[in-house]
């Protein structure tokens, strides 16, 4: 028996690949006449309708058996046929329906009612290196199509899910360059970007970068969210897997696409600051003036107006492709164009996608190539002055002087000391970026049920950065305009070899993966220089040789040194599943990191889950309305090593920042010597998960849900900044395994039918998660540390001062703040120190207390789509609640006193003038975090003319962000909740925009 | 059918046995395998001393031995520069252990003693000859005791450390037993340093030479008894003679280029100055201690800070006719200097103003907010400012930083210590022909700068001199304390705080959390 030579050498692994569902049982086009009538043909009419909803089936095929003759029903569900005798049998057929077979016999009128097939029905679910069918996961896994993806400015597909999957906490400002930050479960590592986003897989290929795909290019996104479905991809894993599997056609049909969409962006919200008018008022009313006569012109200038616009954006994507039996192929080509309603602040990009694939010697070789190539030309500005300018700056000054030149008062102390609107206008940050992924592809069917898989992706970002500070510019006074430019290239290889082997032996199914992938991330290869002095400001930051540095302190060159990641790995899978009740997986995945210490580079990432299918068990039949059940626990561990330096384990030798030069014999020379401890021990940071879940439909599963309960570990976690001693280090700080975090979560994932008949439907999805994040030690046995401060925001008088802590028994973003408790009798801000006096002085650092933290409760989706005729509405409703944000902008602003150098918000009107603390961050400014966002209303029409030309045109209007109900009082609630240091609004926050567009969808 | 399996097999481990190197290459980046190899490696190496020094001395080493006196102050201003209070204890004693500086000196300080003992392992396994390489060793050990000194004269009892890497988490020591493990590496490698000459004047600047281990030996025995409790006064005499008997130290004829922006190995009087540059930042005296309206005066376009002055009490020590040092400190209505940095008669305005610029010496507080002068433009210019440092024209926005080294030691401070030793009790001693009582020694730096001459010396009229003479150069605390003055408070008019003159200030504590990384570091007494 083959088998038994299989199975002892792919030890633990293959992989389901099932064939989708609906594939190859593609209805063939129904013939529009009857053949041949014969003097005996019967014309038979009838009706077809669901079994479940009694409602008419548009579309199913009526086929008399044994020929190709045949029709389909109407949008009535009506059909009729010619049939050549009575002894004619007629085949119903409906995709996701039980076929059904009738004799005619003597009967004109047969009306038939198609009863669904389970087996049919249930849908396809990417999984690491395969697909499944979803009655069959053991994990946690939510599947997004692109019916269900949000409609909006999306650069990202991140954004699609954003209030769809239960537990994927996603925040985005408005800034058309910024990523969102995309948090899975909960908070596990203490280092930031990637080590803290989840992991992508775009058809199959991991760790490609996300910002090649165009949003309209998307088919479906899976999440996988507990260890048990992650850790077949290890080593990446531990914030959970975003699966894309982009738009193909399906076998048979050749398709062409054209969707588009125009939009208008405006800000949501601006802070509420005076006018000049009104603080001068204030200030007269309190007997003061501007401090410099130079700073007040008698204008009345609202910054806010002159740097936020009403932005247009366009999106266009043409696609088409055909595929057959042996040969598929597919173009498609977006140009998105994402202006910020930040001046000056763009994004724009085109993608051209294409893939072709070829089979060969029946059907037993599949060879196939996809490119993408993503070019995006990004504008931004020099953020930090404008957002915060544009608040701060006085109101009582022009933006230009007479001769319309720029004014400035380069000598005001305070916040706002230089002009907002020339900082827009006088510097340039330009980031051209052009990304490359090839992936090729060879795919053998060996035997039955055996298939190897080959495939080879390799991903070039070439990154162009250029910026230029011209001659005008404020923030490069007197220097004659300042270029700087770099070119780098990050390159990705990987290589992965696997085995699938998928057979059913009668009541046991079975499936197995074996595999081995090697990938190799190469980053930061180019250079960067940076120089001064031109001629005049015309050549912007494109040819530095023309500038004229006058020593050599004014050319800088960038230090990035090239960085590379090897990751080789080994893994298998096993799933088995008795007479469809009993389902079992175990994963083990053999991760090596050329990032991790010598002696522990190779980490081994098991996982094990069971599932049962209680619905097919014969108790079940009593309970009729139950129509799905299955219960699903599994474990798992992976591991994470993103998120710090590749050499960290190495002793690297470099300089230091602002520690690089010495002078050796009267020359300045680079004083090179280790530029961190080495930690040749460092280790895996491993996150294990347990996830225990149930999934149940009732009403023929008009209603379904799933409910999840999971225990997120993470254990050694990798810091790069753990605090060492120095009577030990000779540098502060060490890249360490210290400390464990835990999350521990539910997520209800609820979707209903409340109604739907033959005109008129409305389904209503709802999901929502509830998270507790812990930081439980950040010591182990070399180290102990009872609380690392984070969080320097700086502020006036405040630098050196921190807001947060990172501290055993709390959650990260925990606030570590003054207290404030009311105002005194002179109403002054008054503080409780740390003796638990009332102070009306500045506290001191010893006296912040612990006051919340910036990770929410709960945080949840609200989705309804009703459709009438043709017609279609859907909105969504997210939120989150139990989170605080820390609003230190409010706090900076709110200071009366210095409303002589920079304006005040209205919120300042209602303190008094002796308020000499107003601006100090304290809890006093630590607000709920809540809100419910009517995040989008799409409305839209469906034209199917009756065209050989044209199958449909869907025409909608769309609005984003239509309102939020929140008590936060800054611009918007949904504030970076990634990081080491969430929750926090530092004068840093891109307004977040009010989109209203419009857009077609045509298909021919 | 068979045949296929193992053939599988052989493609997986094919691909997986060749592609199974977790060994990336370093590309960009020096490591163990290309570094150090060549000479210049070397001296590279050595270099992380010195950049080291040079990234922290003229900043936050200096602000905790300035600050802390009555030589300089960083007063608030409506809440700016107030940040966190850390101006604020310096000046009243009532740092905690969580102040930046005492934990940032002291990582500083340790970071660059671990370094050295680092270095010595990576000197010894190298291929070098074996004078080469005690001259190097010579050099990091001389680097070693001087950043030793730093952290015994600031902190006191800490630990010694002279391997890399440790065994075990080093303990605490006595300062009476880090006072010898200094005095004995520096005797045992002095005949081993380079003695200063005019040909390797440039070679050696800002790099141990036999002045910097006997300058440095003479200051511990001048202190002798605040470190040990036992007074040595006749060997910094002996000590400072070794400095003064070589005839290539002499005192600069003009005492503004010993300060100046280029300033460098051609200034004969100094033994060891920390070199800065655009290039090699940690001097910002002009960004502090300048004042900001009259930058465009100065020639240059950069915003300054409205910071740093020094007190009254501290000016009113001025107080010698013709002392050129006097003119050194911006006061009065403001001028327009000449090429020289002398004042000429054109006035400079407040901008946009036809105002005067007037910086007036008070430092007069407007409560409640702590140390805090207001802001106003008045407030802004109170305080006195010094160009001591005197501006560095090449200073731009961005970094902030002055080109002008700042000495460590010099011979003007060898000779006022040696006459405070011969006032203590030691015998004066001749040094080339010439018997150097301290007042010859006193008087030699008066006539230097023009200044009346003193008739008689005794110790208070000394530490006045040093106050002139040394001020800015972050040896006041050490002075103060050794003179038991270190408690004296001169209070700012309205002030509601009060200087903590507990003598157990007279050390810093061991920062906190350096204990909590090692629990083998004691805490000072007094905290």
């Amino acid at each position: 028996m083959k088998n038994q030579y299989l199975l002892p050498f792919l030890l633990a692994g293959m992989c389901a690949a099932q064939p989708a569902s609906g594939q190859g049982i593609t209805p063939p086009v129904a013939s529009q006449k009857a053949m041949a009538a014969k003097p005996a043909a019967i014309r038979v009419t009838g009706m077809v309708t669901s079994s479940d909803e009694k409602q008419p089936i548009p579309g199913v095929n009526v086929l008399l058996k044994g020929t190709s003759t045949g029709t389909s029903t109407d949008k009535n569900g009506a059909y009729s046929l010619e049939v050549p005798d009575a002894g004619a049998v007629l085949v119903f057929s409906y995709l996701g329906y039980l076929n059904q077979e009738i004799a005619v016999q003597s009967q004109t009128a047969i009306d038939v009612v198609l009863v669904q097939d389970d087996k049919q029905l249930s849908e396809v679910v990417v999984i690491g290196y395969g697909t499944a069918n979803k009655k069959n996961l053991t994990g946690a896994i939510t599947s997004v199509s692109a019916d269900e993806f949000n409609q909006g400015v999306f650069a990202t597909p991140a954004q699609l899910l954003q209030g769809k999957v239960a537990g994927l906490n996603i925040t985005k400002s408005g800034d058309p360059n910024q990523r969102p930050a995309v948090i899975l479960r909960g908070p596990s590592t203490l280092r930031s970007g990637a080590a803290q986003e989840p992991f992508y897989v775009i058809d199959g290929v991991p760790g490609a970068s996300i910002d090649l795909l165009a949003p309209s290019d998307i088919e479906t996104i899976d999440v996988l969210k507990d260890a048990s479905s992650t850790a077949i991809y290890g080593s990446r894993a531990a914030n959970g897997v975003i699966m894309v599997t982009t738009k193909r056609a399906k076998e048979g049909q050749s398709v062409l696409s054209y969707s588009a969409y125009a939009a208008m962006d405006r800000v949501s919200k601006k802070i509420d600051m005076l006018s000049g008018d009104e603080l001068r008022k204030y200030l007269t009313d309190n007997g003061q003036k501007i401090i410099n006569p130079l700073d007040d012109d008698g204008s009345n200038t609202n910054w806010q107006d002159l740097l936020l616009r009403t932005s247009y954006s366009q999106n266009h994507n043409l696609s088409f492709g055909s595929a057959s039996k042996t040969t598929e192929y597919g173009v498609s080509v977006n140009y998105f164009k994402n202006n910020g309603i930040l001046k000056n602040t763009s994004l724009e990009r085109v993608i051209v996608r294409g893939n072709v694939s070829q089979r060969f010697f029946n059907n037993r070789l599949k060879l196939g190539i996809t490119f993408t190539n993503s070019s995006s030309n990004g504008d931004d500005v020099y953020q930090g002055g404008i957002l915060s300018g544009m608040l701060f700056y006085l109101p009582t000054v022009s933006p230009f002087n007479a001769d319309g030149t720029y004014k400035e008062n380069y000598n005001r102390t305070g916040s706002g000391t230089r002009n907002p609107l020339s900082i827009a206008d006088n510097n340039i940050i330009r980031n051209r970026n052009n990304k490359l992924l090839l992936n090729g592809l060879v795919q053998v069917d060996i035997l039955k049920g055996l298939k190897f898989t080959l495939s080879y992706s390799t991903q070039r970002d070439q990154n162009n950065f250029g910026t230029y500070l011209n001659s005008a510019s404020g923030l490069a006074v007197g220097l004659g305009g300042i270029a700087r430019r770099s070119a780098t290239l990050n390159k990705f290889d990987i290589i992965e070899g696997y085995f699938n082997y998928d057979r059913n032996f009668g009541r046991h199914e079975i499936q197995l993966l074996a595999g081995y992938s090697w990938q190799q991330d190469r980053s930061n290869d180019g250079f960067g220089v940076q120089t001064q002095k031109f001629s005049n400001d015309n050549l912007s930051f494109n040819n530095i040789f023309l500038s004229n540095p006058s020593s050599l302190a004014q050319i800088a060159f960038d230090n990035s040194p090239i960085s590379t990641l090897r990751l080789i790995s080994y893994y298998g899978r096993v799933q088995y599943q008795f007479d469809n009740k009993y389902l079992f997986q175990a994963s083990l995945r053999n991760d090596g990191s050329s990032a991790i210490g010598r002696n522990n580079r190779f980490g081994l990432f098991p996982a094990i889950s069971a599932g049962w299918r209680v619905i097919n068990e014969d108790f079940m039949q009593e309970l009729p309305f139950v129509t799905d059940l299955k219960a699903r626990v599994g474990y798992g561990v992976s591991g994470n090593s993103l998120g710090f330096d590749a050499f960290s384990s190495l002793l690297i030798y470099g300089t230091l920042p602002g520690n690089s030069k010495f002078l050796n014999n009267g020359v300045i020379t680079n004083a090179i010597g280790p530029v961190k401890n080495e930690n040749p021990d460092l280790r895996w940071e491993t996150t294990a998960t347990t996830n225990i879940g149930v999934d149940f439909g009732i009403l023929k599963n008009r209603i379904t849900a799933s409910v999840d309960y999971y225990i997120k570990k993470t254990s050694d976690l990798i810091y790069d900044q753990y605090p060492v001693s120095t009577t030990e280090y000779f540098l502060p700080t060490f890249t360490a395994n210290v400390g464990k975090v835990k999350n521990t979560g539910i997520e209800v994932v609820l979707t209903g039918i409340p109604f739907r008949n033959e005109r008129f439907s409305w389904v209503s999805a709802v999901n929502v998660a509830s998270n507790k994040n812990v930081i439980e030690t950040i010591s182990n046995e070399k180290f102990t540390l009872k609380t690392i401060p984070t969080a320097q925001l700086g502020g006036k008088g405040q630098s050196g001062n921190f807001s947060q802590v990172v501290q055993p028994g709390y959650p990260l973003g925990t606030f570590n703040l003054w207290h404030y408790v009311n105002k005194n009798d002179k109403g002054v801000s008054s503080y409780e120190n740390a003796a638990g006096a009332l102070i009306s002085t500045q506290p001191l650092t010893t006296d912040a207390r612990i006051v919340g933290n910036a990770q929410p409760n709960l945080i949840y989706g609200w989705n309804n789509t009703f459709t009438y005729r043709n017609f279609d509405l859907n909105f969504l409703l997210r939120g989150v609640s139990g989170n605080k944000i820390l609003n230190a902008t409010l706090a900076s602003l709110n200071n009366p006193a210095d409303s002589k150098l920079q304006n005040i918000p209205r919120f300042t009107l209602g303190e008094s003038y002796n308020d000499i603390n107003g601006y100090l961050i304290s809890d006093r400014f630590l607000e709920d975090g809540s809100y419910l966002r009517l995040d989008n209303a799409t409305f839209g029409y469906t034209l199917k003319p009756n065209s050989p030309y044209v199958k449909a045109v869907r025409f909608y209007v769309s609005g984003n962000n239509l309102f939020v109900i929140t008590g936060y009082r800054g611009i918007d609630p949904e504030i970076n909740i990634g990081g080491l240091t969430p929750g926090i609004d530092n004068n840093n926050y891109y307004p977040k925009t009010r989109t209203l567009s419009i857009g077609l969808n045509a298909s021919f | 059918m068979k045949k296929i399996f193992p053939l599988m097999l052989a493609a997986l481990f094919m691909t997986a046995s060749s592609c199974n190197d977790l060994d990336v290459d370093v590309e960009s980046q020096y490591v163990k395998e290309n570094f150090p190899v060549t000479e210049a490696d070397y001296s590279s190496l050595l270099g992380t001393m010195y950049s080291n020094l040079s990234s922290n001395f003229a900043i936050n080493y200096w602000r905790m031995q300035e600050l802390s006196t009555d030589a300089a102050i960083i007063p608030a201003r409506d809440g700016n520069f107030d940040d966190g209070g850390q101006f604020r204890q310096l000046h009243y004693h009532t740092w905690t252990v969580d102040h930046p500086n005492v934990r940032g000196i002291w990582e500083w300080g340790f970071g660059g003693i671990n370094n050295c003992n680092r270095l010595l392992n990576l000197v010894k396994e190298s291929a070098a000859s074996e004078t080469s390489k005690n001259n190097t060793i010579a050099e990091i050990r001389a680097m070693r005791a001087l950043y030793y000194f730093f952290m015994m004269d600031l902190y006191g009892n800490v630990p010694v450390i002279d391997v890399f890497p440790v065994g075990s988490l080093p303990a605490t020591q006595q300062r009476g037993k880090v006072f010898q493990f200094i005095e004995s590496e520096l005797l045992a490698i002095v005949q081993q340093l380079p003695a200063k000459t005019d040909a390797n004047a440039t070679l050696y600047y800002g790099r141990p030479t036999k002045g910097l281990a006997f300058a440095l030996l003479a200051k511990m025995y001048l202190n002798a008894g605040v470190y040990t409790g036992a007074t040595r006064y006749p060997e910094t005499v002996a000590m400072a003679d070794s400095v003064l008997k070589n005839t290539n130290y002499t005192l600069n004829a003009r005492h503004a280029d010993i300060f100046a922006p280029a300033n460098g190995p051609q200034i004969k009087e100094t033994i060891f100055a920390v070199p800065y540059d655009q290039q090699i930042p940690g001097n910002q005296f002009t960004r502090f201690g300048f004042f900001a309206y009259l930058a465009t005066a100065y020639g240059f376009n950069v915003g300054l800070s409205i910071a740093m002055s020094t007190t009254p009490e501290y000016y009113n020590r001025f107080n010698l006719k013709g002392d050129f040092r006097t003119t050194t400190w911006l006061v009065g209505p403001q001028f327009v200097p000449d090429a020289n940095g002398q004042p000429t008669t054109q006035p400079v305005f407040y901008p946009g103003t036809t105002t005067q610029i007037v910086i007036t010496p008070d430092l007069t507080l407007k409560p409640p907010k702590p140390m805090d002068l207001g802001n106003t433009l008045a407030d802004q210019s109170k305080g006195v400012r010094s160009i001591k440092y005197y501006p560095d024209r090449n200073i731009i926005q961005a970094t902030r930083l002055n080109g002008n080294d700042v000495p460590v030691f010099r011979l003007a401070d060898l000779m006022l210590m040696k006459a405070e030793a011969i006032l203590r009790g030691a015998a004066a001693t001749t040094v080339r022909g010439e018997l150097q009582t301290p007042l010859v020694l006193v008087n030699r730096i008066r006539a230097r700068v023009g200044a009346e001459l003193a008739v008689s010396v005794d110790l208070p009229s000394l530490l006045d001199e040093r106050a002139r003479e040394l001020y800015w150069e972050a040896w006041r605390r050490n002075d103060l304390i050794r003179y038991g003055l270190f408690e004296t408070e001169y209070p700012l008019p309205n002030d509601v705080l009060t200087m903590n003159k507990d003598v157990t200030r007279r050390l810093y504590p061991i920062p906190a959390t350096e204990r909590s990384l090692n629990p083998n570091l004691q805490q000072n007494p007094g905290y």
